[in-house]
């Protein structure tokens, strides 16, 4: 039996969220709650349900990967709709956690549903077996607990606990649904009260929380401490609590304190903050109520980020000032060892967190699970720690934390016991190995059937080839695969040669390769160009390297398209500008169903030149689903990178044509690189050739100037910026083909990519487009949204006409070449100066030496005189494309 | 006296609800639809035969995709005209039906057709403003870019030329609303009104854009439409709409031959061209322009119809021609009613009839701006002023689809 539909009941945050991801994989859902109590005569009896659907519809960051999932969960309630139980394969309940509320409801659930189908407990703190207590064998045979984690959608655990009364094979069965149309990382939990994420992570805050107060530490101080440098997210622990809720952590805790063993240590540190109860009573319940322990204070329109004074007897914020603490640079020295080593106030309190959290989950081995390897994962992936507590012991070194406990005389757990002289991990013949506490051996991480992680090809082995900024690794088969391995998964000219190495490696057929697959597991695919890079040489004025690189890249991305074998791309998470022009210029992509993919050039101030506009352009064209006309795929294609669309899910990118018809989601990351091998290998035995490089009937000039209308119009509105009307027009001009396009002509791809690069040229050049690169290096965000800029910027009296000129070397839509003015640059002068005071004192922009490295690739070609660039003047016929 | 035999008359006026684009209830019906419904529904009322009808004039802004081809003839078609019936799709785009109101009024007095039907539709939600490929000139962009300015940056152009304060411009957007809301309450568009049969089987009957309960309060809050600094807003500005119109024009000796009771004589008409960027000055030399052709001053104008593309020029309009406001859009203006650009000219010149009988009045003027900068008039005469009212007309049936 397949699960084809399910019931979700209770539309709670988890129940709702639970009910988004089962549609996101495609699931029908029943999704049931209560019926509002003291209804009206005539009100809907579905309101709830109904309420919490459309509250997620606006939710940031949505449960649902696309809009239309919505459309598979029908909302109804717990009285008129439990003949929908019927056909259900899977019942999953996220009702209130009541021992009683719950029994009573296996009851109802047991009577209208069909024999066999499973039901799981989303439950945090009841044991199965309290849950069995008093059901039909029949439901005892079918229930289990599904522990997800919040949001749903975006954590990757879930915790399944089984009983021995469960069928082996259903329970197998609903672990593969969970892995791999839910793309959940499944640990099998033992029946212990928190299982393993909430059992370690609560007793951490819990100690975070009690040290900190010990220590006489404000909530800002402590994260900083034991927040990012601990390798935790960096809200750290009461960030953390603040958007689990003030009001739900005691909860749990209480509940932990009351079922945990007598002899377990929690019993010791459970303590309550002074000031919660009264936080909670008056409403600070955290980011869902008025504040927690921070809060975002926007009287007087304004945004403040405040401070709770954890030692006040009442309730006082003030501005939060930032720590100035150590803590991060010794992390980032001395790793772990380096945070904990010192002697003063800082380095004791991350001592004792970390040592009160790590000996506790080595006392949890066997409790809650008997493999270290679960309890780490869980940790990972459960609270987003980087490292699992034994992961963590081995940083700190086995031996080095056992001489510090017994130094503070702190009892051995058996785990810590069986490692000494030894590590928890230890890679043996390229296979990562974890020890096995029970009987002191090493045992080999085992993958899942279909799991296939580039962290396990690399232990141990060489890269077939590698530069500063890339690798290139054998996975098996023929199959290459390109890792990008420079900051933030940057691209710059060495990704480009890592790529043409690699291309040259598989058209070799040297060791039998026959196909490319580029993939990492970093934070993120690609975060795009290097444009701190671009920004030195710009700096430098080396205008020359610039439109070298950016026709490297146009080539390198061009050979990948067009090679004689099939190249896939792998990504999750962020694929922005550069990195996002790589995925469209792949035969198909293998996207984790968390890609969020965008051409986001004119963030910066550019626009996409490694053939991102071509490649849109040409799937515009190609939508079969398009309205007629030379117009919409020029409009399609000009909305999506005028505005830096970037999709909020691999489902959503396909909506917006950046995935093609060959691409496929994978829902759990662990299977992506094995999806796209498999994919790869597929294409190669299918006979693969490559596609055909597209001609267009583009509308020149007429399309530009329609694309002109209507930026007129938005910029009149105050929603552009006055650079913004420019970057749009210089879109218009290669999208619409360059003026000299006409529906009577054929445009090559290469005519556009010709174009790419001449607009990029022109942007590059001017002083606004370098302003909102500096700002996006110093604050990660577009210069166009910064709200006191826009002010300033808003207040220029121009014309859109005006602003068209205002960029050396443009053109008008009949061509001729624009020339602008003294007294237009003067008119601009205000804009210009509001950025540069928004940048100024900003150590990225002001003169920054270069790097060597940069120096180095700067010199050698101006020693070897190459011709220096003229200035971006094209005339007329430059830009236009080939008749 | 007129020869009755070249004497243009309106006979009949009915209209198809006007519901907001993209949302009203009309939003899933095709133009051709629409416009085929209220034809049938003319016909029926006025009991005209249809093999007597010369052609069907039917007014569009933007003729393209299901407003494409030759939209009036396939109009006739689907409202199972006889195949005798011509079919002309004409655009003069806001000024397009009361166009083929003039269009219809000559063929007469040029005594080449004794019945005509003049109508206009305009689906908003189907085929937006602009049409799905603006492909603008290139060379007259950069010539003279005002030959392809935005309806709304007009409007704020004659607000900040003719110094229309916003808070005119909302007192009057009220107006329009209330006038309407009280119409529609004393039953006066029921004679009018068409039930417009949708896919899913229902019968559309009443406006969608009139709102009681708005007041310049409310409206003093939203936020500028077209100009981040202007003064205009969607609530002084006339609503994207879908609807159609038709009017029956025969000559006064068929109307005679057929007892078919008069509404109003087609007295003069006039077009003029102007400035594009103030595109809703149009109707003040328009309005010079008929009158002076029929005759007349506004003194003698008893009733007047003047499309209110905007607050902003409807104000100015009145003021520069010094129009009497009590004389203005009785029944409520497009900001209220909404403003089908192919179908508006048709709907106010039957407007301006019908409110002529209901009055008894002698002479009325329907006039309205079109965008690109150009201004259309009329001048109609109850030929029965001053006499005992006749019988109201027969009622109208739903049209079986």
């Amino acid at each position: 039996m397949t699960i084809k539909k399910a019931v979700v009941i209770g539309a709670g945050v988890m129940g709702a969220g639970i009910a988004a991801q089962l549609a996101n994989a495609g699931i029908e859902v029943e999704m049931l709650d209560i019926v509002p109590r003291n209804l009206e005569e005539g009100g809907d009896r579905d309101a709830i349900a109904k309420g919490a659907l459309a509250k997620m519809m606006k939710q940031k960051p949505a449960p649902f990967m696309h809009k239309r999932n919505a459309k598979l969960v029908r909302p109804g309630n717990t009285e008129d709709h439990m003949d929908r139980l019927k056909d259900a394969d899977l019942i999953i309940e996220a009702v209130i956690e009541n021992p009683k509320i719950k029994s009573n409801l296996f009851k109802r659930i047991d009577e209208h549903r069909k024999p066999g189908s499973i039901v799981g407990s989303n439950t945090s703190t009841i044991p199965l077996e309290t849950l069995k207590d008093g059901q039909s064998d029949a439901l005892k045979k079918d229930l289990v607990i599904t522990h997800f984690f919040n949001p749903p959608r975006y954590m990757p655990l879930l915790e399944l606990v089984s009983s021995k009364d469960n069928d082996p094979k259903t329970v197998d069965r609903l672990a593969e649904f969970m892995d791999k149309e839910m793309g959940k990382t499944v640990i099998r939990c033992n029946d212990t009260p928190g299982f393993i994420a909430n059992r370690v992570g609560t007793y951490w805050l819990t100690v975070a929380m009690g040290e900190a107060l010990k220590a006489g530490l404000t909530p800002e101080e402590a994260d900083a401490i034991a927040g990012k440098p601990m390798g935790v997210p960096k809200s750290g622990i009461f960030g953390l609590v603040d958007m689990v809720g003030l009001d739900l952590v005691p909860y749990i805790g209480k509940s932990l304190y009351e079922n945990v063993p007598a002899n377990d240590d929690f019993k010791n540190v459970h303590k309550e903050i002074p000031l919660v109860p009264k936080m909670i009573e008056e409403g600070y319940t955290g980011r869902k109520g008025k504040g927690g322990f921070y809060r975002m204070n926007k009287e007087g329109g304004k945004k403040q980020l405040e401070v709770i004074d954890l030692y006040a007897d009442d309730i006082t914020y003030s501005p939060i000032k930032e720590p100035k603490m150590k803590s991060g640079k010794r992390a980032k020295k001395g790793g772990l060892n380096g945070l904990i080593k010192g002697k003063d106030a800082e380095s004791q309190y991350a001592w004792e967190v970390l040592k009160k959290t790590l000996t506790y989950a080595a006392e949890m081995v066997p409790q809650i699970h008997d493999d270290i390897m679960a309890i780490d994962e869980g940790m990972k992936l459960g609270y987003n720690w980087k490292r699992g507590p034994f992961e963590m012991i081995d940083k700190i070194g086995v031996d080095n934390f056992i001489k510090r406990l017994e130094k503070d005389g702190v009892e051995i757990p058996e785990a810590l016991n069986a490692a000494r002289g030894k590590s928890f991990y230890k890679t043996i013949d390229g296979t990562l190995n974890r020890l096995s506490v029970a009987d002191g051996e090493y045992k080999p991480v085992e993958r899942a059937e279909g799991v296939l992680l580039l962290s396990d090809v690399k232990r141990g082995a060489k890269p077939v080839t590698k530069n500063r900024s890339a690798n290139v690794w054998d996975i098996g088969d023929g199959v290459l695969c390109l890792e990008f391995t420079s900051p933030a998964n940057s691209l710059d000219p060495w990704t480009m040669k890592a790529i043409n190495k690699a291309c040259d490696l598989v058209e070799s057929n040297k060791n039998g390769y026959k196909a490319l697959v580029i993939h990492n597991e970093g934070q993120n695919f690609s975060v795009g160009a290097n444009i701190q890079l671009a920004e030195w040489v710009a700096q430098g004025k080396q205008y020359w390297l610039i439109k070298k690189m950016v026709k490297n890249g146009q080539d390198t991305y061009k050979r990948l398209k067009y090679a004689n074998f099939p190249v896939i791309s792998a990504p999750h998470n962020a694929a922005m500008g550069g990195g996002c022009e790589i995925l469209l210029h792949s035969d198909a992509v293998q996207a984790h169903a968390e890609t969020y993919m965008g051409l986001v050039e004119l963030g910066v101030g550019l626009i996409p030149g490694w053939g991102g506009c071509t490649e849109m352009l040409r799937r515009n064209f190609e939508n079969k689903r398009r309205p007629g006309g030379p117009m919409p795929p020029l409009t399609a294609t000009f909305e999506t990178i005028a505005m830096a669309k970037v999709s909020t899910s691999a489902e959503e990118a396909r909506s917006m044509l950046m995935l093609n018809k060959d691409s496929d989601i994978s829902m759990n990351k662990s299977r992506l690189l094995a999806d796209a091998k498999a994919k790869a290998l597929k294409m190669v035995d299918d006979g693969y050739t490559p596609p055909k490089p597209a001609t267009f009937r583009l509308p020149g000039a007429p399309g530009r100037a329609a694309a002109q209308l209507a930026v007129n119009g938005m910029f009149d509105q105050g929603l552009l910026s006055s650079y913004a009307v420019v970057m749009a027009d210089q879109l218009g001009e290669i999208l619409s083909g360059g003026h000299k396009a006409d529906a009577s002509v054929e445009v090559k791809e290469d005519d556009i990519r010709a174009l790419e690069l001449e607009a990029f040229m022109r942007l590059v050049h001017d002083q606004r487009s370098r302003q909102r690169i500096q700002h996006m290096l110093k604050t990660n965000k577009p210069l166009d949204q910064n709200k006191d800029f826009l002010a300033e910027d808003r207040k220029l009296e121009v014309t859109t006409s005006e602003l068209r000129r205002s960029l050396k070397g443009s053109t008008s839509l009949t061509g001729a070449l624009h020339k602008p003015s003294k007294a237009l640059k003067k008119k601009l002068e205000p804009s210009f100066n509001a950025a540069a005071l928004i940048l100024k004192g900003n150590p990225e922009n002001e003169n920054k030496a270069a790097p060597t490295v940069i120096k180095q690739i700067v010199k050698k070609p101006v020693e070897n005189k190459e011709p220096k660039e003229q200035p971006e003047t094209p005339k007329g016929s430059k830009a236009a494309p080939k008749k | 006296m007129s020869d009755p035999k070249t004497t243009p008359v309106i006979v009949g006026y009915v209209r198809s609800p006007f519901t907001q684009a993209y949302k009203g209830d009309l939003k899933g019906v095709r133009a051709d639809d629409m416009a085929a419904q209220v034809v049938r529904a003319l016909l029926e009322k006025t009991g005209v035969n249809p093999e007597l009808i010369e052609d069907l004039k039917l007014g569009n802004a933007f003729p393209e995709g299901e407003q494409g081809l030759n939209l009036a003839k396939n109009v006739a078609f689907l409202a199972d005209l006889p195949k005798s019936v011509a079919g002309v799709t004409t655009n003069r785009f806001c000024g397009s039906s009361m166009q083929t109101l003039i269009d219809a009024a000559n063929a007469i007095r040029a005594g080449e057709a004794e019945a005509i039907i003049a109508a206009g539709v305009e689906s908003m939600s189907r085929i937006p403003m602009g049409g799905f490929n603006v492909s603008p000139n290139p060379e007259l962009v950069e010539r003279y870019p005002a030959a392809y300015i935005g309806m709304g940056e007009t409007a704020e152009n004659v607000a900040k030329k003719y110094n229309v304060k916003r808070s005119l411009q909302e007192q009057f957007a009220e107006a329009s609303h209330k006038k309407a809301a009280k119409a529609v309450e004393d039953g006066l568009f029921n004679d009018e009104i068409v039930g417009i049969s949708t896919k899913d089987g229902k019968t559309i009957s009443k406006d969608g854009c009139i709102r009681p309960d708005t007041n310049a309060e409310k409206l003093a809050n939203l936020k500028p439409s077209f100009s981040a600094k202007g003064s205009v807003t969607a609530g002084t500005s006339s609503p994207l709409t879908d609807g159609a119109v038709a009017l029956m024009v025969v000559s006064e000796e068929f109307a005679n031959k057929h007892k078919l009771p008069i509404m109003a004589k087609v007295k003069a008409s006039a077009t003029v061209g102007c400035d594009p960027e103030t595109m809703g000055m149009g109707p003040v030399e328009a309005t010079k322009k008929v009158l002076k052709k029929a005759g007349l001053t506004l003194q003698d104008i008893d009733v007047i119809e003047l499309n209110e593309a905007f607050s902003s020029q409807s104000l100015a309009c009145m003021h520069k021609l010094g129009m009497d406001q009590k004389k203005v859009n009785k029944d409520g203006g497009a900001i209220a009613m909404g403003h089908p650009l192919g179908a508006s000219g048709a709907r106010i010149s039957g407007k301006a009839a019908q409110i002529l009988q209901r009055e008894s009045g002698k002479y009325a003027l329907a006039t309205m701006c079109i965008g690109g900068g150009q201004g259309i008039a009329v001048v109609l005469e109850n030929p029965s002023a001053g006499q005992a009212k006749k019988p109201a007309q027969k009622k109208v049936a739903t049209p079986k689809k």
